[in-house]
């Protein structure tokens, strides 16, 4: 059965992959923003599993607002089971810049501490941060790529001259677009006098996070804190927010293809009405119809999707080149992807196909033949 | 259900068609009883409107009767359930239309072998069907050539090919000769002939005057009904 669909198919080359083009350009739109979805979702995944155990806690009159001091980390340390509390300063690396899911920030921490807060992160070359740093600093690989700075170079941050000491690893992670400071530092270039971000908390062993959290907000006065498991939640709304609008974007366009597929076929069968007469009149059953023009579609839709799968590569693949110049991932083609799209594609298809089909399998063969 | 004798391989009974045509019925057959032999080559004649190609449908199980029994092979078409119909048109029924309606995609090997792919006959086994009852049609060497590249007569040979291709009980054939030479009729008659001769039963309906008085036995309908001969 499979050499008539092909035969069909090729019969009429120009619908054939007009219609192919069309899912193709769906299937396309669903891997680049698919693509950007699933960089977006692992950045987050590998980013919240490297400090999934720790609470964060801000000032109760915001986040990332710096309205938190050093002092309450002092505060916050008391509290039983708290193993390690202190401040970490958040801000945007270029000037202008703004805090960003996965733009590039500058870290400011107690030096001594940076092994802890970058710990689960691997140091490519170089050391951590120790006491008695002042003006050095650790990167990530994005922001060694994009400045083309490494281990023994300097980077300008707000008219100060930091000295790269230690790159880290490549993680996937909004690590890779961070460079770690020491808090004073950071805070005289900032201008923050006292102030942090946030106070960084590390519980004891065997301690739940969440019942942790809790307590804090309870015995330190003037702070909110936010649990692993209220990160997570949040996080994952905006994730989701995001995953939503391109991916809806992307099935949009997909199913305009899908679309493409139905009138191709409604067309295709109208024009085969005689054929399909014929072909009953030899003993046809319905379901040899059904299966021949199913197929048909279902093969436009592979075939699409194949299309639009490799554009996509390309496309994608392209893009990640030219912004890793930049020091930026944006894309990130998965095998969930790959696999999804190609089953959408598929999907699509076959079921753009069912109602011609159906159309076609349910003609008389006396009315089919009569056709002119 | 074997109502049918022994050597009786069409019989119908009482049949009748009325379709409507806006909202006049039309009674296209009006009673048909008629039966044919095994190895008979008979033809079907009568003017236009008679009820010829609905007589031939009916029988081909294309269309159902408003009344009315089809007998083939003594197993009664017309009260099948109609997901086994197109089984029992495999079987027992091949057809051969005035326009050939061979599939233009397809070579004439193509042609003929789709029809038993319907009756899930093994690829190699198809093959060799088609090759051989092309080669008895004398296209052997026109196997692997489209309907295009092929003249009329040609063309309906490999439509007689394919009817025979499922080896079925009867063909029914609608103006065979209606759209060929006379060089060609003369051809196409001669192999349905041959075809009688081997014992396969055909019938044919036509137009011409000259096909039909060389056939066995001719069935004349007037309005619908058999006329006495």
């Amino acid at each position: 059965m499979l050499d008539i669909i092909l035969r069909n198919l090729s019969q009429r080359k120009v619908r054939t992959g007009l219609t192919v083009f069309g899912i193709a350009l769906g299937i396309f739109a669903v891997i680049v923003m698919g693509s950007m979805s699933e960089n977006f979702n692992q950045t987050f995944e590998t980013s919240f599993s490297l400090t999934a155990d720790k609470i964060r806690v801000f000032g109760s009159s915001g986040v990332f607002g710096g309205s938190v001091t050093t002092g309450k980390a002092a505060e916050v340390r008391k509290v039983p089971g708290v193993k390690d509390a202190y401040g970490l300063l958040m801000a945007p690396l270029e000037e202008g810049g703004a805090m960003s899911f996965g733009g590039n920030q500058i870290v400011g921490l107690p030096p001594e501490k940076s092994q802890t807060v970058l710990g689960p992160v691997k140091v490519k070359q170089g050391r951590f941060l120790m006491r008695g740093d002042r003006y050095e600093t650790m990167i990530g690989t994005s922001i060694a790529t994009q400045y083309n700075i490494g281990v023994g170079d300097r980077i300008e941050i707000r008219d100060k001259y930091f000295t790269v000491v230690g790159l880290l690893e490549y993680t996937g992670s909004f690590f890779d677009a961070t460079a770690a400071v020491p808090l004073d530092s950071a805070q005289d270039v900032y201008d923050m006098g006292d102030m942090v971000s946030m106070i960084f908390v590390i519980p004891d062993d065997g301690v739940d996070g969440d019942l942790l959290a809790r307590r804090i907000k309870l015995s330190v006065e003037g702070v909110d804190t936010l649990s692993p498991s209220e990160l997570e939640k949040e996080a994952r709304q905006s994730l989701m927010i995001f995953s939503v609008i391109t991916v809806s974007a992307a099935v949009l366009a997909a199913i305009i293809g899908g679309l493409s597929v139905m009138n191709t076929m409604l067309m295709s069968v109208m024009e085969r009405t005689k054929e399909f007469g014929i072909l009953k009149a030899m003993g046809a059953e319905r379901r040899d119809i059904l299966i021949m023009t199913v197929g048909e579609a279902a093969i436009m839709g592979l075939l699409g999707g194949l299309l639009g799968l490799a554009c996509g590569w390309v496309v994608v693949y392209g893009m990640n080149l030219w912004l890793a110049e930049k020091g930026i991932v944006l894309f990130l083609i998965t095998y969930r992807l790959v696999a999804i799209a190609m089953l959408f594609a598929i999907l699509l298809g076959t079921l753009s196909g069912i109602y011609p089909a159906l159309r076609a399998s349910r003609m008389s063969p006396m009315e089919a033949l009569r056709y002119e | 259900m074997n109502n049918a004798k022994a050597d009786i391989i069409l019989k119908t009974r009482g049949l009748k068609e009325t379709y409507m045509q806006g909202k006049v019925p039309v009674h296209a057959l009006q009673g048909v009883d008629m039966e044919v032999k095994r190895g008979e080559l008979i033809s079907i004649v009568g003017p236009s409107g008679s009820g010829k190609s609905t007589l031939l449908s009916i029988i081909g199980m294309l269309e159902i009767p408003t009344e009315g029994e089809v007998f083939i092979d003594g197993v009664e078409v017309t009260g099948v359930k109609v997901k086994d119909i197109p089984r029992l048109r495999r079987e027992k029924i091949g057809f051969v239309f005035q326009h050939f309606n061979l599939l233009p995609a397809l070579t004439a090997l193509g042609n003929v072998e789709i029809a038993m792919r319907f009756a899930r006959v093994p690829k190699k086994e198809r093959i060799r069907r088609a090759t051989e009852v092309l080669t008895e049609m004398g296209l052997g060497e026109r196997l692997n050539h489209k309907p295009s590249e092929l003249s009329g007569g040609e063309q309906q040979r490999v439509s007689i090919a394919r009817a025979l291709a499922n080896k079925p009980s009867i063909i029914l054939a609608d103006e065979p000769t209606g759209e060929v030479d006379t060089r060609t009729r003369d051809l196409i008659v001669g192999i349905l002939r041959r075809l009688s001769d081997g014992g396969q039963t055909v019938i044919i309906v036509t137009h011409d005057v000259w096909v039909a008085e060389r056939t066995d036995r001719i069935i004349r309908l007037v309005d619908g009904k058999v006329e006495d001969s």
